[in-house]
């Protein structure tokens, strides 16, 4: 069986939405990679729902993101070696979506005709490797101390 | 301070599992880089049946995948692509997450498996005349085309080529079919004698010529031309002989008659002479021979003979282990300009071999240098 690798400009990158330069420098104008330690979890349909927000320091070249009351600290990782992102075709019987079992040792023997496309090749990435931090709001804050209180009065 | 709004995949069915990161080794990542800039991008293609690992190949190099698993997770994630903003923040989409990314590392083509394949299909002395009802012909019935084993065989299309010829295939009517080594033997003779009885150059040939000679004695024009194609190069009509793999191949003609039976290193060079004839006399040499001989020394005559046996390194098993086990089973021990001919075909470059040797084998050294041992003397 002979998967092609589809590695040219032609409809790989035909979109023309890209990532603004403070973000572009953590991997290309196209994709970023976040690494977390750990894995992302969310409970019942997360369907473009939001997960936080990332921020960069301009200066500092910094990313931080807060997710709910936790704040990740992130830095720039140049990759030892580049990694190519690839991205499956859409293909005819994508409907059934459901391959995510299948290992890239294993191509999906139903799709003869899945191929892949080089989306574009990426040599930083964005790395969270510490523990996330607890963060306050002021109104959190505010909650927190009062309860906090509040068990002390008793 | 920009500020940015992470979100998950509003395409969640679509994009789950539709994301891999391949790591490039330098090489790789050149050809791919150019192929981004320009519109025909490089032939890249992973090859594999479903139980096999899967290989990458490029147009002539194969790579194997791994797959690494990362504690980590990485996400991909790319721009919104949908025009509505979220307030002010601009959307980062997740578009992806990852536990594994797929090494590459340098291999050898698969191509053993041709052999298996090809069992079958041997072309003879006598299969001249059939050519045009091959198919009905049910017992030399070709049984692979090319285009059947560039898809199932994990090589990339120059390697195969190069497998192709180097296994001495012909490719008739589309079909793939191994043509007997005798016979190989006696047409590469025929070429050789008649290069110099019509005294042609072996720089610039005519192929016509040749063609038409060989023709007298009964060899097929296109499995002629096929032949000089392998031993040199054609163009514009002229063969360029490549004399050295020429007398070579005549040279394991020879020799392979002596598999069990030793030939006295003497006469098989005055055999060989005398087949190539007096203008390639010169280029013969043993050394053509590496990795198909094994070296023996009969003591008993006076003086003492030395003798070769035919071994060819083909024949032996690919795999590391068993290829050491063999090679063990024929001789206790070697030396290293001994042991390295039989093992060129299974390692890409010495760094390899070397290290095969010091996985496999123990080394001793005495008064005659250094010696290959078995490492392990109880194989199970």
């Amino acid at each position: 069986m002979i998967i092609p690798i589809h590695a040219s400009n032609v409809g790989a990158s035909t979109s023309q939405h890209t990532f603004p330069p403070q973000l572009a420098q953590f991997g290309s104008e196209e994709v970023i990679l976040i690494e977390l330690q750990g894995s992302l979890e969310a409970e019942g349909d997360k369907q473009g729902q939001t997960v936080g927000k990332l921020r960069i320091d301009d200066a500092t070249k910094k990313s931080t993101l807060r997710i709910g009351h936790h704040l990740l600290e992130g830095k720039l990782v140049n990759l030892p070696k580049p990694l190519a992102v690839l991205h499956r075709r859409p293909s005819d019987t994508a409907a059934d979506g459901d391959t995510s079992m299948n290992d890239a040792d294993e191509p999906d023997s139903k799709r003869p005709h899945a191929g892949w496309d080089v989306v574009v090749i990426v040599r930083r990435k964005m790395v969270f490797s510490k523990r996330p931090m607890p963060m306050m709001d002021r109104v959190a804050t505010m909650v927190s101390m009062e309860s906090k209180m509040g068990e002390g009065g008793k | 301070m920009a500020e940015f709004s992470l979100q998950f995949s509003s395409t969640p069915l679509a994009d789950t599992s539709a994301f891999r990161l391949l790591e490039l080794p330098p090489e790789l990542c050149k050809i791919v880089e150019e192929g981004l800039n320009s519109p025909a991008g490089p032939s890249l293609v992973i090859k594999g049946n479903p139980d096999e690992d899967a290989v990458l190949c490029t147009a002539d190099k194969t790579y194997t995948i791994r797959s690494v698993v990362l504690s980590n997770s990485v996400l991909v994630a790319t721009p919104d692509s949908s025009t509505k903003s979220q307030g002010d923040a601009d959307a980062v989409v997740i578009r992806d997450q990852l536990k594994e990314i797929l090494e590459l590392a340098p291999s050898l083509p698969r191509l053993r498996r041709l052999d298996a394949l090809l069992k079958d299909a041997e072309y003879n002395e006598g299969h001249e005349d059939e050519d045009g009802r091959m198919s009905e012909d049910e017992d030399s019935a070709p049984v692979l085309t090319y285009a059947e084993a560039r898809e199932t065989l994990q090589a990339s299309d120059i390697e195969l080529d190069r497998g192709l010829r180097d296994r001495r295939v012909l490719i008739l009517g589309g079909y793939l079919r191994r043509l007997a080594p005798s016979y190989l033997t006696t047409i590469l003779e025929l070429l050789l004698t008649n290069l110099v009885s019509l005294s042609l150059s072996h720089e610039a040939a005519s192929v016509a010529e040749l063609c038409s000679a060989l023709d007298g004695h009964d060899v097929s024009r296109d499995v002629c031309r096929q032949v000089m194609a392998w031993f040199g190069e054609v163009a514009d009509g002229k063969w360029k002989v490549n004399v050295a793999a020429a007398v070579k191949e005549v040279g394991l003609g020879i020799l392979r008659a002596y598999k069990d039976d030793p030939i006295a290193q003497s006469e098989l060079l005055a055999k060989w002479c005398s087949t190539v004839g007096d203008t390639f006399e010169s280029t013969v040499s043993l050394d053509l021979l590496a990795g198909n001989y094994l070296v023996q020394t009969d003591t008993l005559k006076d003086p003492p003979v030395t003798a070769l046996a035919y071994f060819p390194s083909s024949q032996l098993p690919v795999d590391p282990a068993a290829r050491f086990t063999d090679l063990f089973l024929t001789r206790p021990r070697w030396k290293a300009d001994e042991i390295v001919p039989f093992l060129a075909d299974i390692v890409v470059d010495s760094k390899e071999r070397d290290k095969l040797l010091l996985k496999y084998t123990r080394t001793i050294t005495n008064t005659e240098g250094i010696w290959y041992t078995a490492r392990a003397k109880y194989n199970g």
